[in-house]
């Protein structure tokens, strides 16, 4: 085979160097952006693009009939990820611009904005600099499918969609509940005075007379009744909500998430949050090179061969290594040997050769490995570091102690036919094979505990280096930790909260 | 499932400017240099390119004329001083100057070092040329 037919060997600094730097999601987001906007001169635009940096920056649609809580939400989540916050409302106070004049005429001779209008209005903040740069928040638009098409068209694509839902019961009690505080929020009272009741509600704080009752008896007490909170008022608006949200929803398939608000308000906040900062699963080509760590008895073995079965990676386990290494008589062996004998841990430099030996060879580099066994503590971890096997998923399994001893005190093996057994969760079928069952020495309680005292002394330190390992609860039957597992590796690591 | 017009449309637009090789490229030049700063790394390219379009200077190949030489010679494991048709198309599916359909005649000699060099030289001015 010449060199122009034989396979790409391509040295794993690459591909790892391209998780690392997302650059994967970085071509695609500008490829999108430019197949979006066709501009007749491509390389200023990119160069454009990659100036503004603003891949990452939240752009958020919150939907939800009237009284889930949208507004409350769309503005704690905006203070809290600093972004802007676009509302009906706020869209045609804007004092700059003549769409926003028009739409306000039209608004209150018919109650309504026509849709080309409104999504005009969007298009002209979205391309103000706080939207570009910090992200935005669109509170209760698209309504219509009509209005979620216009914006498509215009190329404005969220990134995320929450949309609440709750009964409709539910929700007429509580509008009938809500307050409004109208001395809080920005400015435009002056224009709010003009332009009647509904605009006033701009901006001001929302509060609740059962749910969100303001602690502070000045407030309490200038609170006012909005307009159009009657229960046949909401059952129109809710009728309206779920003919049009119906074919809303499509238009988004994979960012949308349906959040219940028929919870605390604070934990409607946290699950909007928690999913607004997480990234969607991309098309990034990945090897996965996952490590296991965790005491003894946790079930590394077990889950590194699920994996390994599964997604055809490499399964790496240290103790066999160095027990094939002797068993063959490599060179390799011949020095582990003593060691083996004598009962002693194998030094970490020779540990560190075999490993090197296995990890660089092209199976593991092309289809990623599993590595469970190593590092046992800090120094090992370092060594692995220094010679770049870095593993790009780290596992952490916890199970408590009595589960451990419980796994591996009556753990027995049949010495006729081999055949291992578990006094608990295997038991041997017949009494005559139980009369001959044997323990292995390594199994006896003893030995468990020392060996589990080691791991725990040095996990924190561990704990510590691999930031952003994902802890497992491993005392659960084992597919159910593996599909833990599976889910911490096919979806993107989660994003630190700052 | 027909692609719709504007699906065509797009796929023209890549086309015309030739997008997806700018695109291949620079990914290529990322991961092979792999700067520490990545999106700083892409605008200074990119300016570069920029700047070659206007003024017509030399385009940033990303293999020169020593990597062309040294190609040919990993071919050529006798050093014989040519290369077989085969050889030679392949080599050029590989560095993506040629696409799986496109028919190269074969003209019954084998492929100098020259010839070689010369036609890889040919299709990336092409390519570049379409900026």
């Amino acid at each position: 085979m010449d060199a122009t037919i034989a396979p790409h060997r391509i040295p794993p600094e690459m591909p790892q160097y391209g998780e690392e730097n997302h650059i994967f999601e970085l071509m695609q987001n500008m490829l999108e952006q430019l197949l979006i906007h066709q501009p007749e001169d491509p390389i200023p635009f990119m160069i454009q693009h990659l100036h503004r940096d603003n891949d990452n920056v939240p752009r958020i649609v919150i939907l939800g009939p009237p009284a889930s809580g949208k507004t409350t939400i769309a503005m704690w989540l905006c203070k809290h990820l600093n972004s802007s916050l676009l509302t009906l409302e706020n869209l045609i106070l804007n004092e700059f611009s003549y769409t926003a004049t028009e739409a306000r005429r039209l608004y209150l001779q018919r109650k309504t904005v026509p849709s080309a209008l409104l999504v005009q209005l969007i298009q002209e903040r979205l391309a103000e600099e706080d939207c570009i740069k910090q992200g935005w928040i669109l509170d209760g638009i698209p309504e219509t499918r009509e209005q979620a098409l216009r914006i498509q068209t215009l190329g404005i694509t969220p990134r995320h969609v929450i949309v609440l839902s709750a009964p409709d019961t539910v929700l007429i009690e509580r509008n009938l509940g809500k307050r409004i505080d109208p001395q809080t929020g920005e400015g435009h009272e002056e224009g709010c005075h003009r332009l009647g009741s509904e605009l006033e509600d701009t901006g001001k704080e929302i509060y609740h007379t059962t749910f969100d009752w303001p602690p502070e008896s000045e407030i309490q007490n200038r609170l006012m009744v909005p307009e159009d909170i009657s229960e046949l008022e909401t059952a129109q608006k809710l009728l309206e909500y779920h003919r049009n949200i119906v074919r809303v929803i499509p238009s988004y398939p994979k960012i949308l998430k349906v959040i219940s608000a028929d919870q605390p308000c604070v934990d409607v906040f946290y699950q909007a949050l928690t999913y607004v900062q997480s990234n969607h699963r991309t098309n990034a080509p990945f090897t996965p090179r996952v490590l296991l760590l965790g005491p003894v008895g946790s079930g590394k073995s077990l889950q590194a061969a699920l994996l390994a079965q599964k997604y055809r990676l490499v399964n790496v386990c240290c103790g066999q290594l160095l027990k094939e290494a002797v068993a063959d008589r490599t060179t390799f062996g011949e020095l582990i040997q003593p060691f083996f004998e004598k009962e002693m841990a194998v030094p970490d430099s020779l540990l560190m050769k075999v490993l090197s030996q296995r990890l660089d060879q092209q199976d593991c580099i092309q289809k990623g490995w599993v590595l469970h066994g190593v590092p046992r503590d800090l120094d090992q971890a370092h060594l692995l570091n220094r010679l770049g096997y870095n593993p790009n998923r780290v596992f952490f399994l916890n199970v408590p102690f009595d589960s451990i001893m419980e796994r591996l005190t009556l753990r027995r093996i049949d010495p006729v036919t081999g055949e291992r057994y578990h006094l608990m969760y295997k038991p041997p079928p017949t009494m005559e094979i139980q009369a001959r069952l044997l323990q292995n020495p390594k199994d006896a309680e003893e030995q468990v505990k020392l060996k589990m005292d080691l791991f725990y002394r040095n996990s924190a330190d561990l704990e510590q280096l691999y930031g952003s390992a994902i802890t497992l609860n491993g005392d659960q039957d084992p597919y159910t930790v593996f599909e833990y597992i599976e889910s911490g590796i096919i979806n993107p690591l989660p994003k630190k909260i700052p | 499932m027909e692609t719709s017009s504007r699906e065509l449309q797009a796929a023209e637009y890549l086309e015309k400017h030739q997008i997806k090789e700018v695109v291949s490229y620079l990914t290529s030049a990322l991961l092979f240099f792999r700067p520490e700063k990545p999106k700083e790394y892409l605008i200074s390219l990119l300016e570069r390119l920029r700047i070659a379009k206007v003024t017509g200077v030399a385009f940033p190949f990303f293999m020169d004329n020593s990597n062309i030489v040294a190609m040919f010679e990993m071919m050529d494991s006798s050093g014989r001083g040519t290369i077989s048709f085969v050889q030679y198309k392949e080599a050029l599916k590989t560095l993506g100057l040629c696409t799986e359909d496109e028919d190269l005649q074969d003209d019954g000699h084998k492929i100098t070092l020259d010839k070689f060099k010369e036609e890889v030289n040919k299709r990336m001015k092409e390519i570049w040329s379409a900026f």
